[in-house]
């Protein structure tokens, strides 16, 4: 596959948050507004390609046997860098507002996903444009249900207020349970366009679900 | 990948090794960035200061005095006092310690609070410690500018208020008291109104020492 390729697959085709469905934690907890939606996604998105690029790089010299603690260890250095280079330099309200879900990047299964399924079985520059690709579908669904909820809750995009006056604010949009609607409801109006353009070209088609075929972790499903 | 049956020595030599460079790396970047951390840490004490006290044109931050657990800042003009802002550290913040500054002008009353360093649940308990200003779009396209404190009705509602040396402390409505609080975030306004009540009562203690000793 070329190197656009594992760039796009990303944004679409696997999105992590509506096809692969992982990083459900920060996909549900942040995105109560646009901007933290898209400063988590970010922050992501430099985790993954960095952890990627060094795991592809040490894939062949890692025993199997200790692989996971040596993804993890790569992963949470990865993840102090970004949370000091937050420190310093990120607006300090973007800081506050991510707070502990910076840190918990490091246990969010995208990354520690696509370095099992993808980092340490392909070359350097696939494995740096999958993480990248990753993490700008990360990024853009993050921001997208951040937009939405933001919008739904105080009628503002990005903290700028679209409708002049609104102050009736819909608290069950900003709260986690409006997060799981919200994403419930986007799912299922990807599976219902999926289904209906399949029924279209005449292909039989079966809902992403939580089972193995969807998964990529292990070889369980590929017999 | 290599099989399963490799040495221990190797197991241990790759995962140390490993290790040791992700150590460096994080030494590294903590070394690039400690300064600019500490700047921009200072940059918000001084912009917070700025925010709770009167004009002043002492610099407040190289008087400062602790009382009670209490820091107490003073702004002069032309020598003259003209407040004081108390900043205290709770640690009984839902998440971490809760920094909270409170302007007092020279009889104790509260004239502004604000919120400097907190980790509460983010939707919940930053509702009741973030100052945020609220931009429209119209107002945006217009070139239109507000100055000034961005309103919280939580931290709002201590402007005014006074505390004695000795009083009982102020409570949110459920513990009895007449403080509102945040629906689904108690816990953060009860930490943030004791936090306050401890800068009122401290001023109120030290008062004549705090005056005195800033001639």
């Amino acid at each position: 596959m070329s190197l656009f390729k594992e760039l796009t697959k990303g944004i679409i085709r696997e999105n992590p948050t509506f096809v692969l469905m992982l990083g459900m934690c920060p996909t549900l907890a942040v995105t109560n507004n646009a901007v933290n939606g898209c400063s988590m996604g970010l922050a992501t998105l430099f985790v993954l390609a960095g952890s990627n690029m060094v795991i592809s790089l040490v894939r062949n010299v890692v025993p199997k046997k200790v692989r996971i603690p040596c993804y993890v260890v790569v992963i949470a250095a990865f993840v102090t860098v970004v949370d000091l280079l937050m420190q310093a330099y990120a607006p300090s309200a973007i800081y506050e507002a991510l707070g502990i879900f910076i840190p918990l990047i490091v246990v969010n299964c995208i990354v520690l996903g696509r370095a099992e399924a993808f980092a340490c079985k392909n070359g350097i520059l696939a494995s740096i444009a999958d993480g990248i690709g990753m993490g700008i579908g990360f990024t853009l669904s993050l921001t997208v249900i951040g937009g939405i909820r933001e919008f739904l809750s105080t009628g503002s995009l990005f903290q700028i207020k679209l409708i002049e006056g609104w102050t009736h604010s819909f608290m069950l949009m900003g709260q986690a349970p409006g997060g799981f609607i919200l994403l419930g409801i986007l799912l299922a109006l990807i599976n219902w366009n999926n289904s209906r353009k399949a029924k279209k070209e005449g292909r039989s088609w079966t809902p992403p679900g939580l089972d193995c075929r969807q998964c990529n972790l292990c070889d369980l499903g590929k017999k | 990948m290599s099989n399963d049956d490799v040495k221990l020595s190797r197991l241990v030599l790759s995962l140390g090794l490993i290790s040791c460079f992700a150590t460096g790396l994080m030494v590294w970047v903590f070394v690039i960035t400690e300064a600019p951390i500490s700047a921009a840490q200072q940059r918000k004490n001084t912009a917070a200061l700025s925010q709770v006290l009167p004009a002043f044109d002492n610099q407040p931050t190289k008087e400062a005095v602790t009382l009670g657990g209490v820091t107490f800042y003073a702004a002069r003009k032309g020598g003259q006092i003209t407040g004081f802002a108390g900043e205290t550290i709770t640690t009984k913040g839902y998440a971490g310690e809760v920094n909270v500054l409170a302007g007092l002008k020279p009889d104790g009353t509260i004239t502004t609070v604000l919120v400097t360093k907190q980790s509460e649940t983010p939707g919940l308990g930053t509702v009741v410690a973030e100052r945020v200003r609220e931009k429209t779009l119209s107002g945006i396209l217009a070139g239109k500018k507000e100055t000034g404190l961005p309103p919280n009705p939580i931290l709002d509602q201590f402007n005014g208020m006074k505390a004695e040396a000795g009083q009982t402390p102020w409570a949110v409505k459920k513990d009895g008291g007449s403080l509102d609080a945040i629906t689904g975030a108690t816990i953060t306004s009860r930490a943030v109104g004791g936090a306050v009540f401890t800068i009122a009562e401290a001023f109120a203690q030290n008062k004549e020492q705090l005056l005195k000793e800033n001639k």
